[in-house]
């Protein structure tokens, strides 16, 4: 910035343009620096493809589910299509699944598929094993989604972990818990919900949440943001009953 | 060596003062007025994670699987008083020394010169 007249009427406003930043170095940020540069002096990757990778996740998040979902409730035959064939279908919507980083899988991924709700089976997703999940598709994993509290819990008494999120199904409604793992990823194609029949491709993507891809709410119109949960602390693995 | 089935895993004195001074972003966003939910490294390392878990060139780099039990376990104990990611990053540092793929002292050492170098 110039030393010019700073009492003058400004037509713009400097809180607004320049957003804060933390300006200390933290010890955490220090921490993630050394250990990629100790791996990367290591030879265990390269600098590259830790870029690749970084890059990678900077750019995934859940609106090419989201849109994939608007699609197959606007269009039965894109729906036939996501069910029998996702991996074509989630290149319809820019997702290549083989090649999601244009290098490679971030993992050795072989399978996807789509789970359809029904008017009586609700579909959630969860792995119990650890944290996998359909990220190309998806963005990353929310925190909780993480938690060993919910990859258990939710095996259990799905119908439970379900109300902690707001979501209370009826009994005739049957819950269908799907465990992911490395090799296969899921997601959930929910039901349309009411009052949104004319609605555009997208107005429909807006009411596709992350959490309503997950399974762990439904789609209603006018609610566009995911359920705030407290992530409860892991259990010792070792103290679990 | 799999920390996730030792009861009292062995406290690493560098990540031991990390947790002492408790920079964990949502106090420092909080004391810079920021509102960035997650911090700035976060996906830098998201790559680390997924980068490691493609290398399998030494047979002490944890696996995906183990990378993550091992989390657990950590975030659970020694890194309980933490919040996500910190802890997952803590937790990966941990597992890294524990295996034995980086020295404590290394480590050490590194952390003091990349301050000295960020903050030149």
């Amino acid at each position: 910035m110039t030393d010019h007249d700073h009492d003058h009427d400004h037509d713009h406003d400097h809180d607004r343009t320049v957003a804060p930043m933390v300006d200390e170095i933290t010890d955490f940020e220090v921490l993630e620096i050394a250990l990629r540069e100790l791996c990367i002096e290591k030879g265990i990757f390269t600098a590259e493809e830790h870029r690749l990778m970084t890059e990678f996740a900077e750019q995934i998040g859940p609106t090419p589910a989201a849109r994939l979902v608007a699609k197959a409730w606007l269009d039965p035959k894109f729906k036939e299509l996501a069910l029998a064939e996702p991996m074509t279908a989630s290149k319809e919507v820019g997702v290549d699944w083989l090649h999601p980083t244009g290098w490679g899988t971030p993992s050795d991924f072989t399978a996807f598929q789509i789970l359809a709700d029904t008017p009586t089976v609700h579909n959630v997703i969860v792995c119990a094993l650890c944290s996998c999940y359909p990220r190309p598709i998806l963005g990353n994993s929310p925190e909780w989604y993480r938690t060993p509290n919910y990859r258990r819990r939710l095996v259990r008494w799905p119908r439970q972990v379900l109300a902690e999120f707001g979501l209370y199904l009826p009994d005739e409604i049957t819950v269908h818990v799907q465990d992911s793992n490395q090799k296969h990823r899921f997601m959930v194609m929910p039901l349309q919900p009411e009052g949104t029949e004319d609605w555009t491709e997208d107005q429909l993507v807006e009411i596709l949440t992350r959490d309503t891809l997950i399974g762990v709410a439904l789609p209603k119109a006018g609610v566009t943001t995911n359920v705030i949960v407290d992530t409860r602390p892991a259990i010792h693995p070792g103290n679990a009953g | 060596m799999s920390a996730a089935q030792d009861p009292s895993p062995a406290r690493i004195a560098p990540l031991d003062e990390i947790v002492e001074r408790d920079q964990v972003w949502s106090r420092m966003a909080a004391k810079w007025g920021v509102e960035n939910p997650v911090p700035p490294w976060k996906t830098s390392l998201d790559g680390l994670c997924d980068a490691l878990d493609r290398a399998s060139c030494d047979e002490n780099i944890p696996d995906f699987k183990q990378r993550r039990d091992e989390e657990d376990e950590l975030s659970a104990t020694l890194y309980a008083d933490l919040p996500y990611p910190e802890n997952q990053l803590m937790s990966l540092a941990h597992s890294l020394v524990i295996r034995g793929v980086i020295d404590e002292a290394e480590l050490k050492q590194r952390l003091a010169s990349i301050r000295a170098r960020l903050e030149a």
